[in-house]
């Protein structure tokens, strides 16, 4: 699992100024610490396609923002991510939490299988959401990886050097709940 | 009102603002200003240029961010409304320019249009200085006060329906803003900002 501790060091080391984002039960951890810490800000928004557009404004203004949502709010953000971060060529880092990611038969589907049939889609025992977060990702052209656990870590600087480099969003999928 | 009469007390008075335009003022704001603090939002996201213009208020607290959204723009995101009071944006004024149509699609209306209250919801959603302008007069007398003190500011103004056509990008534009990329115009603007 990741540490939401080690995830905010990794951002300070970053030069994170702002997270911006909209809570669920895998960042919950992480928000609680920003909310006990004045070196980073944390914005909250009413709707995810929100955090893309405002983190590429806080970027404009000379900031260094990350975006932190879930995969059901990746899908929701379509066009707040085309047409902003992305079309806008920012470098952005977002960080999205992977849920239906450790239901076994979606990883036991997920390594066996070829593309998701209808039938998948309303399968009680798979997570709709996390069918369709890498093929969206894919299909949008962000550049992604996982974050399982804290021995993952050193992911953030080279996803933040990529952003820079290449000035595009990239994304770090979280598989599981921080702690 | 016309959108002359909204637009050229704004370009007199807008200082070392950064002007945000969304959609059908885009264009004419760029009859009246050439700066490298204007920024056109048009052709970007579905409804995310409050939300945009909140992120350089919060980037650049001691300058004044003037953003020109549109009524059917703002009725997209209408939770950036709480967003923007939650974050205490005081540089931030937000202008929806209402005309009851989706302008650049050709003047189809919006949902509730004619009956929705912008300066009733930005209320609700926190606002603490809001106004409203249908009178040419009393908008450019009140101006300079709009655009003074504390913030962040809700302007709803009721702007007659015009007809532009949508936003190209390219060399066919009159405007400079809208003769170059969108990822141009952002990376130009910080270049601006950190100035």
């Amino acid at each position: 699992m990741v540490t939401a501790r080690s995830l905010l060091s990794e951002l300070k080391a970053r030069g994170v100024s702002h997270v911006v984002g909209l809570a669920d039960n895998s960042s919950a951890a992480l928000l609680s610490l920003l909310g006990n810490d004045d070196s980073v800000s944390f914005i909250a928004v009413t709707r995810e396609g929100e955090a893309f557009a405002l983190a590429s404004g806080l970027w404009i203004g000379g900031k260094t923002a990350v975006v932190v949502v879930q995969n059901t709010g990746l899908l929701e953000s379509g066009d707040g991510l085309r047409g902003t971060a992305q079309r806008m060529r920012i470098p952005l880092v977002c960080f999205i939490t992977y849920r239906g990611y450790k239901g076994k038969p979606f990883r036991l589907a997920k390594t066996e299988r070829g593309p998701w049939t209808i039938e998948d889609f309303s399968r009680a025992d798979l997570d709709s959401a996390a069918l369709v977060t890498e093929p969206t990702l894919k299909a949008w052209n962000v550049p992604f990886d996982f974050l399982e656990s804290d021995a993952d870590l050193a992911k953030v600087a080279r996803a933040f050097s990529r952003a820079e480099r290449e000035s595009r969003p990239v994304a770090l999928l979280i598989t599981g709940d921080m702690i | 009102m016309t959108r002359d009469q909204l637009l050229q007390p704004l370009a007199e008075l807008r200082g070392r603002s950064v002007v945000v335009t969304c959609m059908s003022i885009t264009r004419p704001w760029g009859a009246y200003s050439s700066s490298e603090l204007d920024f056109a939002s048009a052709d970007s996201a579905m409804g995310h240029t409050a939300d945009f213009a909140l992120g350089i208020a919060l980037a650049q607290p001691q300058r004044k961010v003037i953003c020109l959204n549109g009524d059917g723009s703002m009725l997209m995101t209408l939770g950036t409304l709480a967003t923007v009071t939650a974050a205490g944006a005081a540089n931030l004024v937000l202008f929806v320019i209402q005309n009851d149509t989706y302008e650049i699609t050709g003047n189809q209306e919006i949902p509730a249009g004619g009956r929705i209250d912008f300066p009733m919801l930005a209320r609700g959603a926190g606002f603490r200085r809001v106004f409203f302008f249908e009178d040419p007069d009393a908008y450019r007398e009140a101006l300079p006060e709009v655009l003074s003190g504390d913030g962040p500011v809700f302007v709803a103004v009721r702007v007659e329906r015009g007809s532009e056509g949508p936003i190209s990008r390219s060399a066919k534009e009159r405007s400079q803003y809208l003769r170059v990329s969108l990822a141009r115009s952002a990376h130009d603007l910080r270049k601006a900002l950190a100035k």
